[in-house]
């Protein structure tokens, strides 16, 4: 019945606060990403839509930003984000990474996104991708039977099998749900309405909400599998910051069209690997 | 009259063919692959490498990437309508600045790299521009998709946006720009370039 209740709330809030805000934003002028089509040139993949979009092309090019209406707050948070990047994550990553071999650390990797494979099975499933929910599964049997617990992964090794990654976030872009404003974060960094709607979703996913009682441990598991997943990536923030003139920008950009194209992709590959 | 015709079906194959081999020898992919391995091996040539020979090896590849990148476009694509409201000397100062920006970020970038090999996996022209698909896989890192947009210069295909991931690289400083413009004006965007680009001196010269 609690969960009944949650899930109520979470869908409220999501209509209320993504539903507006999408079809605002459709009412406007279309957003900068939305690739104008021919009806006799529909793109097939992301290749063809790269050629279509004319972001310079035309006159009258929209000068629309992307929704971020809470710009001050998202900037406070942003180097707030920052401060613990450099006095918190790198100094323990910089501990984590001298204590751990590359090897051990890939392979902690592999763990933790093993344990998440009921998030993208089950949105695999939401996005009746059938096909890419069979290997999802066949993965976390193979790679916690034949790869230890999931440290292992001999289900892309030895069988070509690749991850298939979707969250409730992707789902919800799938059936067409909004954006919403752009948030900024404290500790979760980027995100929007949607895709915070989507985390807190994929949170009751995942196994640990349900065989671990503390919160201390659930902390620490987020944390480390916070710090592997830095040490493996090391330089992705750093470069962001060196590379750009304005970060916080930058890596709002980044985050939108990252996210726009995994969701996009969903249609694309629907249309051609998992049609029924 | 036999012999005419079998002539004239000989000439019309060997154009065709003879047509078919020249479009295809200056088409994106392989203007694209020439200047791509030409950077690469400037930067990994053991007469150039080391911090002394950084001028000299850096000229090299931005030489190389000169033909094969429309720094130009770049410039104007990423300025949007402000481009049109500058004379010629800011519009030379403002390519010179950002080409230097993308020669220390991606140069610097690529230099870190130890091993690093791209796979062409797709071609795709549309009138005026082209885009190339391609796979990096590198030792560092896992691997991902590179796209590369290209626009006819005359005959001569040019890159002017790098799409790493579905993140176009342009857009990205487009968007920085506009944020910097809608404060700071042209002038303020001047200085932001001018002192983010001597960040990398100094921290070359450490």
């Amino acid at each position: 019945m609690r969960r009944f209740t949650y899930s109520f709330i979470l869908f409220a809030l999501l209509f209320v606060l993504c539903g507006p805000i999408g079809c605002a934003q459709k009412s406007n002028s279309a957003p900068v990403q939305n690739v104008e089509v021919e009806k006799d040139m529909e793109p097939v993949d992301a290749l063809d839509e790269l050629l279509d979009d004319d972001f310079f092309d035309d006159e009258s090019v929209s000068e629309e930003v992307y929704y971020d209406p809470l710009e001050p707050m998202n900037r406070v948070f942003f180097e707030v984000n920052d401060k613990l990047y450099y006095w918190v994550l790198n100094p323990l990553n910089a501990g984590y990474s001298a204590v751990l071999p590359w090897d051990v650390r890939f392979s902690i990797g592999n763990f933790v996104n093993n344990l998440a494979v009921p998030i993208r099975l089950v949105n695999n499933l939401l996005q009746l991708k059938l096909k890419d929910a069979g290997i999802e599964l066949s993965r976390f049997l193979i790679n916690s039977t034949l790869g230890v617990y999931g440290f292992g992964d001999p289900a892309f090794l030895e069988f070509g099998l690749e991850p298939k990654p979707e969250d409730f976030g992707q789902t919800l872009g799938y059936w067409g749900i909004g954006e919403g404003l752009y948030l900024c974060l404290p500790v979760v960094g980027p995100s929007n309405v949607r895709d915070l709607v989507g985390f807190t979703a994929d949170v009751y996913t995942h196994p640990m909400v349900y065989y671990v009682k503390e919160f201390s441990v659930s902390a620490s598991y987020y944390v480390v599998s916070r710090v592997n997943l830095l040490s493996l990536n090391p330089d992705v923030y750093e470069d962001l910051k060196k590379y750009s003139l304005d970060p916080y920008v930058s890596m709002r950009q980044v985050y939108l069209e990252y996210r726009r194209k995994r969701i996009n992709d969903n249609t694309m590959q629907l249309r051609s690997d998992n049609e029924l | 009259m036999n012999t005419l015709k079998k002539g004239l079906l000989l000439l019309t194959v060997f154009f065709l063919f003879y047509g078919g081999t020249l479009a295809a020898s200056s088409g994106p992919s392989e203007v694209l692959k020439p200047t791509l391995e030409g950077m690469i091996d400037a930067i990994r040539d053991p007469a150039l490498a080391g911090s002394d020979h950084k001028e000299a090896r850096r000229q090299k590849v931005m030489t190389i990437a000169a033909r094969g990148f429309d720094f130009t476009e770049m410039s104007k694509r990423a300025l949007g309508k402000t481009w049109r409201k500058l004379n010629q000397d800011q519009r030379h100062h403002f390519e010179s600045l950002f080409t230097k920006l993308l020669e220390n970020a991606y140069i610097g970038k690529l230099e870190g790299y130890s091993g690093q090999k791209i796979i062409y996996k797709d071609e795709r022209i549309k009138g005026k521009k082209a885009a190339v698909a391609t796979v990096v896989e590198s030792t560092d890192t896992a691997p991902f998709t590179v796209s590369y947009v290209m626009l006819n210069n005359g005959g001569n295909w040019q890159v002017y946006d790098l799409n790493i991931e579905g993140v176009s690289f342009l857009r990205n400083y487009r968007e920085q720009f506009k944020s910097i413009l809608r404060k700071d004006k042209f002038a303020g965007l001047v200085k932001v370039l001018e002192e983010k680009n001597a960040t990398f001196e100094t921290e070359s010269s450490q």
